[in-house]
């Protein structure tokens, strides 16, 4: 049973032309871990407000365990939120903080005591329980906000944006543990996000947002291998996929496209049948860094493969690998090459185009073509 | 830490310490005056120096403007009037002072359509004239039926201060992140409790600020004072007016100054008290974290 079903969200802004939210349809399953991701202003902050109940919708439900509480206060709703500024008490200590939500609701003393030891220890802050929050690195304040979230048990969990404030080192070690005390908690969170990389890592499903519209809703593997439009597949991946307009073509049994290098130097890249239907039709070939490699021996015998010499522009080494930008049809592609076997920029390097992977978009309607 | 080398005194240094000095004097001077003159006798004033000191120090002018000197027709120094401007001032101050932080409160964290306009239009309040109001305000007070008494004289002044204590509260909270709100509101707190519980609790610089304001400007108001209380709940800037031009044979100067001083030593102490907090008030919002 879906524990949190959005049917039709719409929102307009008193005053404003355009809908901010334009009808989004998702589903999130007990225990789920879904982020929400976009760019700036597409929607998704509002779109977790609204879930919470601090902001109205102007259409559709939102539907908990069955119950439509679309209209009910943001605390009868049984929904915490993690803020991206923390949003804590300052006049209170961490306990306090933790507390507050607790005592309010009316819980005994002695099981709120009991409740905030449990969370405190949970999150390892037991020793900063009688701190108060302006004397905590911005990592505890972290952890203190997701333990106001986690005492009052509630049904969901909002997260919006709660990493953004932290340096990177400190972000990646929360995100870890974010993940961790879902798998231990099996909660069920939203996330919002717009670092795709907390994205991918963090959920079970990705909800791909643009400008208040439902982009492509899947499993980070899915939004990553067969992105439903050109702006799922730009903005999942990072460095991001390469956007190359070719012309379908019939060469022998087979179909090709053909690209040419700065120099001059032209090849044919394989292309599966599905595309039969384009012959002589522009698409738009869509190429992850990881399809261009060094050439490499087990992919060899595949038909899908193609290999030439291309000129590299720029070299961006990464320290596991070594980030390479060649021209192809007058745009920038990016290559991703073994770090082992170095190239420096200006020279001619032995390019393996792996093109199993590779996808294809409709110039017109910017979506996928699907096999 | 800074690490400022201290480099000795440079002639621009001392010339900086020396207009500062002298700036300091020039303020202190009056000051000065008047407390070397409340303690000296009659006859010292009349034959001595302006600034030198009493040759017999005597309290006698402060007894007597505490407790004897006339004010118009009775002679009972300015004690009542003191306790007058008490009963006006602190209820006035308490009164604007939560009710601007309410304000501020709902204009800065729980807007609705207007509120905007709302605000500017209280920010007119602070340019208002005082002398404007008098008229209105006489007939107000008069169908309150609340002329001449020190609750309607404590009505005037809130309504007046209230513009300028919400001025202050909601420049205050409007630096505060709305996600406070939020995270309240989540955690089942109402509007009354996030007002009370998170806000008030952590607005002491700001309330300071105000209660400096409002205690400097009501303490120190004699228009309102002279025009809106009679005889018995006059305020102590009305009875020193009355003191001062009270002229029964000679001019008691060192009364004078002591009734003035008397009149001028609550707002000393309420600022020597709470001024540490005025600064850390005003500058609250241009430092974060």
């Amino acid at each position: 049973m879906s524990q949190l079903e959005l049917r039709d969200i719409r929102k307009t802004y008193p005053g404003a032309l355009d809908e901010t939210l334009k009808g989004i349809n998702i589903d999130i399953a007990s225990g789920e871990f879904l982020t929400l991701v976009g760019p700036s202003g597409c929607g998704k902050s509002t779109l977790m407000n609204s879930i919470a109940g601090l902001e109205s919708i102007t259409g559709g439900s939102i539907v908990v365990e069955g119950k439509d509480i679309s209209t009910m206060e943001p605390k009868v709703r049984d929904i915490a939120m993690v803020f991206q500024s923390y949003a804590l008490y300052p006049t209170m200590s961490v306990r306090e903080n933790i507390a507050f939500g607790l005592k309010i609701r009316g819980m005994p003393k002695d099981e709120i005591q009991q409740e905030v030891e449990r969370v405190a220890d949970l999150l390892q802050i037991s020793a900063l329980l009688d701190k108060k929050p302006a004397r905590l690195s911005g990592g505890q304040q972290q952890r203190v906000a997701m333990g106001r979230a986690l005492a009052r048990k509630p049904k969901i969990y909002l997260f919006d944006e709660p990493l953004s404030n932290l340096d990177a080192k400190l972000r990646v070690e929360m995100r870890t543990e974010i993940k961790k005390l879902h798998q231990r908690l099996k909660t069920t969170i939203v996330y919002v996000t717009h670092d795709q990389i907390e994205a991918m890592t963090l959920a079970d499903r990705i909800a791909v947002l643009k400008d208040g519209e439902l982009q492509q809703l899947g499993t980070p593997k899915e939004v990553y291998d067969t992105p439903e439009n050109l702006f799922v597949a730009g903005f999942m991946g990072s460095p991001s996929m390469s956007f190359i307009n070719v012309t379908v073509e019939q060469e022998g049994p087979g179909l090709v496209v053909n690209v040419e290098g700065s120099d001059g130097r032209k090849l044919a890249l394989p292309v599966p049948d599905y595309l039969q239907g384009w012959v002589g039709k522009q698409v738009v070939l869509g190429i992850r860094p990881e399809h261009i490699s060094q050439p490499d021996e087990q992919k060899r015998d595949s038909e899908m493969v193609a290999e030439a010499r291309f000129t590299v522009e720029v070299t961006e080494p990464t320290g596991p690998d070594i980030l390479a930008v060649i021209r192809l049809n007058n745009v920038d592609v990016q290559c991703r090459l073994d770090a082992e076997h170095p190239v420096n920029w200006g020279e001619e390097a032995e390019l393996m185009f792996d093109m199993r992977k590779v996808v294809f978009f409709d110039p017109d309607s910017e979506k996928r073509i699907r096999p | 830490m800074t690490d400022i080398v201290r480099t000795g005194f440079r002639p621009s240094r001392i010339a900086i310490y020396g207009v500062l000095l002298l700036a300091c004097l020039v303020y202190l001077v009056p000051l000065i005056v008047m407390l070397i003159t409340s303690f000296k006798t009659p006859m010292d004033i009349r034959s001595g120096n302006l600034l030198a000191l009493p040759t017999d120090w005597t309290t006698i002018g402060w007894t007597k403007a505490w407790s004897e000197a006339c004010t118009g027709v009775q002679c009972e120094g300015v004690k009542g009037y003191f306790w007058n401007s008490f009963k006006m001032t602190v209820p006035a101050v308490m009164i604007s002072t939560l009710l601007g932080a309410f304000n501020g409160y709902v204009l800065s964290k729980w807007k609705f359509k207007g509120s905007d306009l709302l605000f500017g239009m209280l920010l007119f309040g602070c340019f208002v004239p005082f002398q404007v109001v008098l008229l209105p305000m006489a007939a107000t007070l008069g169908k309150l039926g609340m002329a001449n008494t020190t609750a309607g004289l404590v009505l005037v002044h809130v309504i007046y201060g209230v513009a300028f204590t919400t001025l202050f509260f909601r420049n205050y909270y409007v630096a505060i992140p709305d996600a406070l709100v939020k995270a309240a509101r989540l955690d089942g707190a109402g509007f009354f409790t996030i007002f009370f519980r998170i806000f008030l609790p952590m607005s002491t610089p700001i309330f300071m600020v105000s209660l400096i304001w409002q205690f400097t400007q009501i303490w120190n108001d004699f228009l309102f004072g002279v025009v809106f209380a009679s005889g018995d709940s006059q305020p102590i800037t009305v009875a020193l007016n009355n003191l001062v031009n009270t002229s029964t044979g000679v001019k008691e100067y060192n009364v004078d100054m002591a009734a003035a001083m008397i009149a001028a030593l609550p707002t000393l102490v309420v600022y020597i008290v709470a001024g540490k907090y005025f600064i850390r008030g005003l500058t609250a919002g241009s430092v974060k974290g």
